[in-house]
């Protein structure tokens, strides 16, 4: 059955939540893509570089999640997890992520819209985080595109 | 040499990183990175979840896709060096699927006295059909600072 997909979330920001970066985290994730690299795995390596301490990979914002939003935007539009598909990704990076480190997370829903490709009819949504520190000045940016199966 | 340090002199337009393979997929792996990012959605960990929703069976979570890819970028340009990274994900990854990651240089240019360097990166599965593609931008040193 076809669902329709609710545009009224454009333009809606959900709460603001707090992440506080676990350095054992950042390890496990690592390790899960496979990523033994020392300066996110080696405590000492990471202390003598240039930012104090270990980093966390390139991609490691996106576990900055906050279950109550989630489950909050699929009620909004009308859908559920079954229906979702990653479309596009992006990060953008002020300086790494680091562990005992506590952010700010903003997201934004900043367009919904339609397609029909191969597999059938699909909308598109377009939400942005932006990642702040206690200093409120801005460390990273991730733009989600959500695809929802109609 | 894996970790070692490319400085913006010695990288030109149309270089190449060094292709990073991963895979063949398993499952525990879908598993691990579904407790590692928090990303628990069942399509990627139940067969029946997954085929009752038209996707056939279960499949990788794309962030994980895009992870290989980061890790290509940094082996080559170093941990910390990413500034922006972004891609699409073009087709599906499978279990027993083997991703390879590859990526080149498309530009070079000087912002607030910071080297950046251009780069179009994608993956690839064993059927050479690419299954992740985008830019990613990073910050090298300069042998001359």
């Amino acid at each position: 059955m076809p669902i329709q997909i609710n545009k009224g979330v454009i333009g809606k920001e959900y709460a603001p939540y707090v992440v506080t970066v676990e350095r054992g985290k950042i390890k496990e994730f690592a390790r899960a893509i496979g990523d033994l690299n020392p300066f996110y795995m080696d405590d000492g390596v990471g202390q003598a570089s240039e930012w104090g301490d270990v980093i966390a990979p390139p991609t490691f914002a996106t576990t900055f999640r906050d279950e109550a939003a989630s489950e909050a935007l699929l009620r909004d539009l009308g859908t559920d997890v079954s229906r979702l598909l990653h479309g596009e990704q992006e990060f953008e990076l002020v300086r790494p992520i680091q562990p005992g480190q506590t952010y700010l997370c903003r997201t934004k829903v900043l367009d919904v819209y339609e397609k029909t490709g191969k597999s059938g009819a699909m909308a598109f949504v377009v939400r942005e985080t932006t990642i702040t520190d206690r200093g409120n000045e801005i460390v990273g940016t991730m733009r989600h595109i959500t695809v929802v199966r109609l | 040499m894996k970790y070692a340090r490319v400085y913006v002199e010695d990288v030109k337009v149309g270089d190449e990183l060094p292709p990073l393979v991963k895979g063949p997929l398993q499952q525990i792996q879908l598993t691990r990175y579904a407790g590692a990012s928090g990303d628990f959605n069942p399509i990627h960990q139940d067969a029946e979840f997954a085929k009752a929703a038209g996707m056939g069976g279960v499949f990788a979570h794309g962030m994980l896709s895009m992870g290989f890819v980061a890790q290509a970028v940094t082996d080559w340009a170093g941990a910390g060096r990413v500034r922006k990274i972004g891609v699409r994900f073009a087709a599906l990854v499978r279990l027993n699927d083997t991703v390879t990651c590859r990526g080149r240089v498309v530009g070079t240019s000087q912002k607030d006295g910071v080297s950046l360097v251009e780069l179009d990166i994608w993956a690839e599965n064993q059927k050479g059909e690419k299954v992740v593609t985008g830019k990613a931008t990073v910050d090298l040193a300069s042998r001359l600072a």
